[in-house]
């Protein structure tokens, strides 16, 4: 895994050396903002409910954005010809892309722990929801980066990386919706597959080893996925 | 001796289309190999297979005794490869573009910091070293990924298409490189220029639609001026055996489908200015000379009658 570091920091280097990633994170914080004081004045709850899942809602448009150009952009100017003539696994290029995305999220994610900050200031809110949904909130942001870039790997085009991944994720947020209408046991079935059943317990303060399992595996896949897609060659 | 690069049956398909069809091949050590052929031969993708971007459908192909196929990565350990668009990092700079390739290919260390001196040194880039990729020309482009194949010291080096969209002042310089770099690396190197294979190469390998049609090795004097000479007289032997006779003439045949009292030449020279005495001795003699031209090479005759079927292989 020698080569592992140097790509990251590559990685890394190159998400926060555009002004994407700077953009994202000023619109995130921006609504979340707005969100956690427009609740915190309107309720006067003290609590990061509505947050958490506002923030959820926004990973769903703003991974597509962050793993868009993850490896189109390499397949395109031909710099991931570079990469895999070079003596390099494709694990590790994956690795170092999926945990270099996955910095952005967390980039974004820190500045809101001020409000958890705010809430122990001036009130006594109960943490474990608090604990709970930033780990779902990572988890779900894991689940969703691994899936954009395994799209990523598998076309030049970032439109068509960031169409098709926005799309795979809002039928796995509303698929619950439709699980209710299917006969037993396919309702079961797609609503074990909607990403806001296994967010949701996570955001009110429940962890279960079956969410957590859940999003675990979709990064597993989705990393499994862009392996292949770069093997596949 | 084992060969650097052993291919043997090696074969692509792209759904229906058969890219490479059973090419085999060898590179000896510190050889140059062109591979020439018009776009879309399968050069690149012979390139590409042994570069490790590509799998082959069929056959193999070794680098220092490795599987492309089923060793990839110590395969590519042994290759530096200059892809033909040549793709670099436009918002590193060169220095750091250098360290960066060189960490992947495990070098670290004052062993990292001695291979990109060394590198920076022979490609002589040291005075764009600090500057952004995205600035540099093309010409200088093509250096630095020059450079970046040339870390970790590889046996061979595969550069596809290198002389694309240089200046005639590039060119001169980038063969000028190949020549220096087959002094310590086997080098695979691709063209559809014929003349560029010819004045780098050892041997030449002419694909055509995926076919490798012949593997000629060239002529060691192919750096002397070939003319053809039109002269009008009576006797074709008599005007040969003038032009044979004159200082510097290493060779002279007589082309097979003049006209009579028309004869044409090709003959060879360590310099074209030598044609001058040649003029006035036919001139002399009672020959005309009607036109006196810079000939195509032999191999350039020979991919012409080997393409289109003209002779036999």
């Amino acid at each position: 895994m020698s080569s592992f570091w140097p790509l990251l920091r590559k990685e890394i280097r190159a998400l926060f050396s555009s002004p994407i990633a700077y953009v994202l994170i000023a619109v995130f914080l921006l609504v979340m903002g707005f969100s956690f004081a427009a609740t915190l004045f309107l309720t006067k709850d003290a609590t990061l409910i509505q947050m958490f899942f506002q923030a959820s809602v926004l990973f769903l448009l703003i991974v597509p954005v962050i793993t868009m150009r993850l490896f189109a952009e390499e397949r395109r100017n031909g710099t991931l010809e570079l990469l895999l003539t070079s003596p390099v696994r494709e694990l590790e290029i994956v690795l170092a892309k999926y945990l270099a995305s996955l910095s952005v999220i967390v980039a974004m994610l820190a500045p809101t722990l001020t409000y958890a900050v705010i809430l122990v200031l001036y009130s006594n809110p109960d943490l474990g929801p608090v604990y709970s949904g930033y780990v779902g909130l990572l988890l779900l942001a894991s689940g969703l980066l691994a899936v954009g870039l395994a799209v990523s790997a598998f076309t030049a085009n970032q439109i068509v990386a960031a169409t098709v991944s926005l799309g795979i994720f809002l039928a796995l947020w509303m698929v619950d919706s439709l699980g209710s209408l299917l006969p037993d046991p396919f309702d079961q079935i797609v609503l074990n597959a909607s990403l806001l059943a296994h967010f949701t317990p996570f955001a009110t303060g429940a962890l279960y080893l079956s969410d957590l399992g859940f999003f675990l595996a979709l990064t597993l896949l989705g990393l499994f996925l862009s392996v292949r897609a770069l093997e596949r060659r | 001796m084992t060969p650097v690069v052993s291919v043997d049956a090696l074969t692509k398909r792209y759904g229906p289309r058969l890219a490479v069809d059973a090419v085999s091949f060898d590179v000896g050590r510190n050889e140059v190999l062109g591979l020439l052929g018009p776009n879309g031969s399968g050069k690149s993708t012979i390139l590409r297979i042994l570069t490790g971007y590509l799998r082959p459908t069929a056959g193999t192909a070794r680098i220092a005794g490795f599987d492309v196929a089923k060793s990839g990565l110590d395969a590519r350990r042994c290759v530096g490869y200059v892809p033909e668009d040549i793709p670099l990092y436009p918002t590193m700079e060169v220095g750091e573009f250098l360290q960066f390739m060189g960490q992947l290919k495990g070098l670290a260390g004052a062993g990292l910091r001695r291979a990109v001196d060394d590198a920076v040194e022979r490609m002589s880039l040291s005075s764009v070293r600090s500057l952004l990729i995205a600035k540099l020309s093309r010409g200088f482009r093509q250096r630095v990924a020059i450079a970046q194949a040339l870390l970790a010291s590889p046996v061979l080096l595969v550069l596809d298409e290198p002389t694309n969209g240089l200046d005639p002042r590039q060119i001169i310089e980038i063969r000028e490189m190949i020549r220096t770099l087959a002094q310590s690396h086997s080098v695979l190197v691709t063209s559809h220029i014929l003349g560029e294979i010819e004045k780098v190469a050892h041997r030449a390998a002419i694909l055509l639609d995926g076919r490798l049609l012949s593997v000629e090795s060239l002529d060691p004097m192919g750096e002397q001026a070939r003319l053809r000479v039109c002269v009008q007289g009576s006797s074709a032997q008599q005007a040969q055996q003038i032009i044979a006779s004159q200082p510097g003439v290493t060779g002279v045949r007589q082309e097979a489908d003049g006209t009579p009292g028309h004869f044409t030449f090709i003959l060879k020279l360590p310099r074209p200015e030598l044609a001058a005495g040649i003029v006035t001795a036919l001139v002399s003699s009672g020959f005309g000379v009607s036109e006196v031209a810079a000939a195509s090479t032999d191999l350039e005759a020979r991919f012409l009658q080997i393409t289109t079927g003209k002779g036999s292989v």
